[in-house]
């Protein structure tokens, strides 16, 4: 690149003031801003936040008897395009209910390694069970640590709930179809 | 029951020996000249007898109103498996009640009857079939038979004749279905009584897969009258094509509700006016079921016609079993379809799928909309349920829970629509009418 | 009267014979006609109404599963009318159909599923409460879920025909109508689940399967049931290595759909806690958990030291494992430890009847001839007890071609209700109570003789000149034991033949003889329990056993090997008719190794070069170099069953007779194996004592 000579020549008074009108013209757009309400997240000093549809790590939910919700259909592994998710099904006692239907899932797996987060188990899911949470902390030294199990994406027993909870076997009892 | 008292009107056929006390003996049954047409068809060849029945334009008294001559022609004389004959007493469709007088005040007219049928088909083998709810007629009936017996009329070489013929009474267990003339069969035979695949028919392959001969006790009741006065006398009593008297049962709102016997081609509303004593209370006529509970329903202004088996098809109805139900203007019609279609989902056998679901359905629909919580979105779909039934079940039970129900819907819509919104039913503080 | 019958349906002209139901003669044309209660073979019952169509110059639709064609019949079944018809039907099914398909375990695989989003609507109209009745448990494999019910009567009508049991009937009417079992709370039967195989829907289900999986995450492997000489192909669904189900829904072997409790449950013995995985060596007079090479040496330097001293072993192998493992074991005894001292537990005089038989093609019966054949004998043998497909195949020969059967037997059996003429007799009797069928049999235009251990030596060569003096065609079977129990028989494990029945020079000792004998110094077992019955005279003879559990025998070894089972390894198995059938390997359980491997591995470390122990290698030898076995080979591959050849020659008769004892197992009972099973084990019926005495 060639050097060039910086010349120096006086300023006009015009173009002192275009100057200072420009920066004061900038300016105010910092200083109307700084008055606003910040936007940028202070993650990771401050939990970070989501629109409410981000498809994060998912929450298998429970209903207001904190009994799970799924019952072990296998649909969303069925619908998985990465075949993520592994299930072993196991049937409810009066003695040991997990979830509200006949069965209930001994073993839920999803495999973080391989999740594509395509939210299509949501969809699938015939009794709301699988959501998408907003957690996406996934990172981890070994790929066998992205392996979540149920116990790892239950979402809380709700406030006030008896459970676990003896209710009629019957899954669809009465009502419309 | 006692019988209701006699109509000068009528034309007294089958019932002219109603009212002779120990009508069972059937020594009161001969000196009252019974038995003769048996006598009588003993020296005719067996073609000659259902050629007479043919010349009569008997038709079925049960409800689907076939040809009887027809019927008995289709089995088969030379088969060399026994014939059976089966006499079906179990009138359990609302609204009739004809059959337990025929048994109850001429039971020996019936036994007759299925003597010459027995003649007719070469039977040796009867079975009267009734209904499990008329224990009294059982018993009676049994008399009637133990008294034919006894004087000679059944049994071996009946009256020196050479002809033999055992009856027996069966008895049902209270089911509707059993009606149903395959049902009926498989009842006899101690299973389950559901009705078979047709064909084959009776007539080819009935009770333990034999020719049989299933006719209504009004049918069997009218064949002596036939053989002994001639075919073509019975005939002359109705219109062409359709021979003979009727026993009609009137109930509902009229005067004077009971059992009538007329010539087929009685004017209905005549019927009404001159032997039920008209509607009750004066009031105004607002429909008519004319053959039991499972034939469409006649609004008023439709029951101008004669009572026939054709003249009724072709008013979109059914002549049926002769249970005439009357229904006046304070009536509710949706609740009238709705006690039709309980009886029906209680007597659905639950063989086929429409039957089974389509009636219980229909109960539910209606109870519901009877109860104010039917939607505008419902009544189509309670004449749509019933045209998915009509037609397509195994047996007929099914298009007789779906005819009266279609033609409710069409015909009073209006009285649909009065209950729709939460609105209670606008009758309701009216005393409800009872049917069946 | 024409014998094709020409009709056209949707506008395609179609030709059938006469008699044919209308909806089978569619299928033809392509055109699918729906129905739940319409099932081959079964009953009419035309209660669904789904198959509804339009037929010209009839007045309401008809049902094409009770409608036979006719000449000129015009029909529709692509027409508003029948669509909206079947949309009806579906809707129906529905209105008290819980829809709960995320868990019932039909789901996936349900007709009502498949019918409703091919036929139904997308909606629902019914807004009324809905019947709701408890699911009830009859029995440890069957589940009855009422509401899920259509009321097909496919389960009561295979029960009544198929099984010829009729445990299942209905109670109550109309929308209240139930199946029921014949204790009115639980099922007193063969437990062969038929009846959950044919449900259309999830009403009935079994026990072993519940809420195990969805049929869409198994793998399904077919492969021959191991329990019984039937040969039935079973399909196996297998997740994680681990199988989960047994069904012929694909009716793809000789049995078509037909599996017995075993067949369809009785699988669960790969699992049992008590499975060896681990080669076991006695050290210290106990046995303990060895490596492979350990054990595998251990057995090398005893038989090779018991060899160089010219001590005597015995062999004995098994009932269950495979052609090419049973020729291997026969080579390896024969060449190798130079014996002909090698047996099994045999249960039927094939041999003789081979011999009796000698030179005549078309005697020897095939599964199917039970099936088409115009008359069936049986001799001796509680058919629907201890050969439970062959008693399908002569149920369904006398309901669709009315056969006529012959029983003789001591007792009486369930083929006495089917029966033409029955006769009992005391033993010793059996071939004087064939005497009293005599003129019945001459009668009929042809026969199948089924007989048991009953008929053996002499008796076997009666009952085939016996056969010979009705003058009609007559094939015969002897009744065995077990999966490959012929085809020890056929590939020599025998002390006085070799594969393919011919004699040996100098002929071993039985099995029987062995086990007396004081001076034996090795016994080698293979997949068998001998000494679950009899005592080892041998005071200390070096034992080896190979099996799948610590035996009775096993529990004498010096070395046990885990062996892998029937549904863990390939190769071809021989049915009691000589039918051949391929094994599939469905999953592999962890520390046993196939036969096979052992008596390779076994043969290497014994520096004996007996060729490549791969299965399809042998099966090559086995086809070139026995008797009867060189079958077709892609009707094989292709999962079929091939017959194989009569022998043409002498089969030489031991040169001492001995007492065939069959095992006589009944549906509940499969040898030493059936005690590992659960499902054999938990079923009321067990030991199978049921028909005793009716």
């Amino acid at each position: 690149m060639k050097r060039t000579t910086l010349e120096f020549r006086m300023p006009k008074v015009n173009e002192v003031l275009g100057s200072a009108a420009a920066i004061v013209k900038g300016m105010s757009v910092t200083f109307r801003e700084m008055m606003q309400p910040t936007i940028t997240d202070l993650y990771p000093d401050a939990p970070p936040e989501f629109e409410e549809r981000y498809r994060g790590k998912h929450v298998l939910q429970r209903d207001e008897n904190g009994l799970e919700k799924c019952v072990a259909c296998f649909l969303c592994a069925a619908a998985c395009p990465a075949n993520c998710i592994y299930i072993e099904a196991a049937e409810n006692t009066d003695a040991k209910r997990i979830s509200g239907g006949e069965r209930y899932a001994e073993v839920y797996n999803i495999d973080y390694s391989r999740c594509i987060f395509c939210g299509y188990c949501v969809e699938a899911c015939p009794t709301d069970a699988i959501t998408h949470g907003h957690g996406f902390e996934l990172a981890g030294y070994s790929t066998s640590d992205l392996v979540m199990r149920k116990e790892d994406m239950l979402a809380p027993v709700p406030e006030g709930a008896h459970f676990p909870l003896l209710v009629p076997t019957a899954v669809a009892g009465g009502g419309g179809h | 029951m006692l019988y209701n008292e006699p109509n000068p009107l009528e034309t007294r056929v089958l019932t002219k020996r109603f009212g002779i006390p120990n009508s069972e003996k059937a020594e009161v049954y001969v000196a009252n000249g019974g038995y003769q047409a048996f006598l009588k068809a003993t020296g005719m060849p067996p073609e000659k007898i259902i050629e007479e029945v043919k010349v009569s334009n008997l038709r079925g008294r049960g409800g689907a109103g076939f040809p009887t001559g027809l019927k008995w022609s289709f089995v088969p004389r030379t088969s060399p498996k026994p014939k059976y004959l089966i006499c079906n007493a179990d009138e359990s469709e609302p609204g009739t009640c004809k059959d337990r007088l025929l048994m109850e005040y001429d039971p020996h007219q019936l036994i007759e009857g299925m003597l010459i049928g027995g003649l007719a088909v070469d039977s040796h083998k009867g079975y009267i079939y009734i209904r499990g709810e008329y224990r009294y007629l059982i018993t009676m009936m049994e008399h009637a038979i133990d008294d034919a017996y006894a004087h000679g009329w059944l049994g071996k070489n009946i009256q020196g004749t050479g002809f033999d013929f055992d009856l027996y009474v069966h008895t049902g267990a209270g089911a509707y279905e059993c009606g149903e003339e395959t049902a009926l069969l498989d009842s006899i035979e101690g299973k389950r009584g559901v009705p078979r695949m047709k064909p084959p028919f009776p007539a080819v392959a009935g009770a333990w897969g034999c020719p049989t001969l299933l006719n209504n006790v009004e049918t069997y009741s009218a064949v002596p009258n036939i053989i002994r006065d001639g075919g073509a006398a019975f005939a002359a009593l109705g219109t062409p094509k359709n021979g003979g008297t009727r026993l009609v049962c009137l109930s509902g709102h009229v005067n004077k509700p009971g059992v009538y016997e007329i010539p087929l081609g009685y004017p209905m509303l005549e019927f009404i006016e001159k032997f039920g004593g008209g509607v009750r209370g004066g009031k105004k006529l607002k429909a008519v079921i004319p053959g039991g509970s499972s034939c469409p329903v006649l609004t008023a202004s439709e029951c101008d016609i004669i009572m026939d088996y054709d003249t009724l098809a072709k008013a979109g109805s059914m002549l049926g079993s002769g249970g005439m139900v009357v229904i006046d203007e304070d009536t509710c019609m949706v609740k009238a379809a709705l006690r039709i279609m309980r009886f029906y989902a209680h007597e659905s056998c639950g063989w086929c799928v429409p039957c089974r679901e389509g009636t219980t359905w229909l109960r539910k629909m209606l109870q519901r909309f009877h109860d104010g919580m039917g939607q505008a979105s419902d009544i189509p779909i309670i004449g749509q349920v019933s045209k998915n039934m009509l037609g397509r079940t195994f047996c007929a039970l099914g298009d007789a829970a779906a005819m009266p129900t279609i033609s409710i819907v069409e015909k009073f819509r209006e009285e649909f629509e009065a209950h729709l919104d939460g609105r209670p039913c606008p009758y309701e503080h009216k005393p409800a009418m009872a049917l069946a | 009267m024409s014998d094709i019958v020409h009709l056209t349906v949707d506008g395609k002209a179609i030709e059938a014979p006469p008699g044919t139901l209308l909806i089978n003669a569619v299928k033809r044309a392509g055109i699918e006609i729906p129905a739940f209660c319409y099932y081959d073979g079964l009953k009419l019952q035309a209660a669904c109404r789904m198959c509804l169509v339009e037929v010209e110059k009839t007045p309401k639709l008809q049902v094409a599963c009770t409608l036979p064609v006719a000449e000129g019949m015009v029909v529709h079944t692509d027409t508003p009318t029948v669509h909206e018809a079947r949309k009806g039907m579906v809707e129906f099914l529905l209105t008290n159909h819980p829809l709960d398909c995320p868990v019932c375990d039909k789901g996936g695989e349900c007709e009502l599923q498949d019918m409703t989003f091919r036929y139904g609507f997308g909606e629902s109209r019914f807004l009324e409460q809905k019947q709701h009745i408890d699911e009830k448990q009859w029995s440890a494999v069957v589940y009855f879920d009422r509401p899920r019910c259509i009321n097909c009567y496919r389960c009561i009508r295979v029960c009544d025909e198929g099984m010829g049991l009729t445990a299942l009937g209905i109670t109550n009417r109309g929308v209240l109508a139930e199946i029921i079992p014949n204790e009115h709370d639980h099922l007193n039967c063969d437990e062969c689940g038929m009846c959950i195989d044919i449900c259309p829907v999830g009403a009935l289900t079994s026990g072993m399967y519940r809420y195990k999986t969805r049929p869409w995450e198994m793998k399904h492997v077919g492969t021959i049931c191991t329990h019984c000489s039937n040969g039935c192909k079973t399909t196996l669904g297998v997740r994680n290595d681990e199988i989960i189900r047994g069904n012929n829904r694909d009716r793809s072997g000789l049995n078509g759909e037909f599996l017995c409790i075993k067949g369809r449950y009785a699988f669960d013995f790969t699992h049992h806690a008590e499975r060896l995985q681990s080669p076991l060596v006695r050290r210290n007079g106990k046995l303990e958990a060895a490596s492979w090479s350990e054990a595998l040496a251990e057995v090398a330097k005893n038989w090779t030291a018991i060899k160089q001293r010219g001590g005597r072993f015995g062999v004995i192998g098994s009932t269950r494992t495979t052609n090419e493992e049973n020729f291997f074991l026969q080579k390896f005894a024969r060449q190798v430890l130079g014996t002909n001292n090698i047996d099994h537990h045999r249960s039927g005089d094939v041999p003789t009847l081979l011999d009796a038989l000698s030179g005549r093609t078309d005697a020897l019966a095939t599964t199917a001839d039970f099936y088409e054949r115009k008359a069936v004998l049986i001799v001796g043998a509680d058919l629907s007890q201890e050969q439970p497909f062959l008693a399908w195949q002569v149920r369904a020969n006398v309901r669709h071609h009315n056969a006529h059967i012959y029983v003789a037997t001591p007792g009486p059996v369930r083929e006495d209700r089917v029966a033409a003429a029955s006769v009992r007799y005391q033993e010793g009797g059996e071939l004087a109570s064939l005497e009293n069928l005599r003129e019945k049999l001459r009668a009929e235009p042809e026969l199948v003789v089924a007989f048991g251990d009953a008929i053996q030596g002499d008796a076997v060569r009666q009952l085939v000149n016996f056969g010979d003096s009705l003058g009609v065609p007559v094939k015969y079977v002897a009744l065995l034991d077990y999966s490959n129990s012929r085809g020890a028989l056929d590939m020599g494990l025998l002390p006085h033949l070799g594969p393919g029945y011919h004699a040996v020079d100098t002929p071993g000792m039985s099995l029987a003889a062995m086990l007396a004998d004081e001076s034996l110094d090795a016994l080698w077992v293979v997949g068998a329990n001998p000494l679950g019955r009899h005592v080892l005279a041998a005071s200390k003879p070096f034992v080896v056993v190979q099996d799948l559990f610590l035996t009775d025998t096993a529990e004498h070894a010096a070395v046990v090997f885990p062996a892998a089972s029937a549904y863990e390894k390939s190769g071809t198995v021989t049915n009691l008719c000589g039918e051949v059938q391929r094994l599939e390997a469905a999953i592999k359980v962890a520390g046993t190794k196939p036969d096979l491997e052992i008596f390779g591995l076994l043969a290497r470390e014994m520096g004996a070069n007996l060729g490549i122990w791969q299965a399809s290698k042998i099966f090559e030898e086995i086809r070139g170099s026995v008797r009867g076995y060189n079958i077709p080979l892609p009707i094989l591959t292709t999962g079929g069953a091939a017959q194989t050849a009569a022998l043409n020659g002498h089969v030489p008769a031991p040169p001492r007779a001995e007492r065939i004892q069959a095992a006589h197992n009944t549906l509940f009972t499969s040898g030493s194996l059936g005690q590992f099973s659960r499902t054999l084990q938990v079923v009321l019926e067990a030991p199978g004592a049921l028909y005793q005495g009716r």
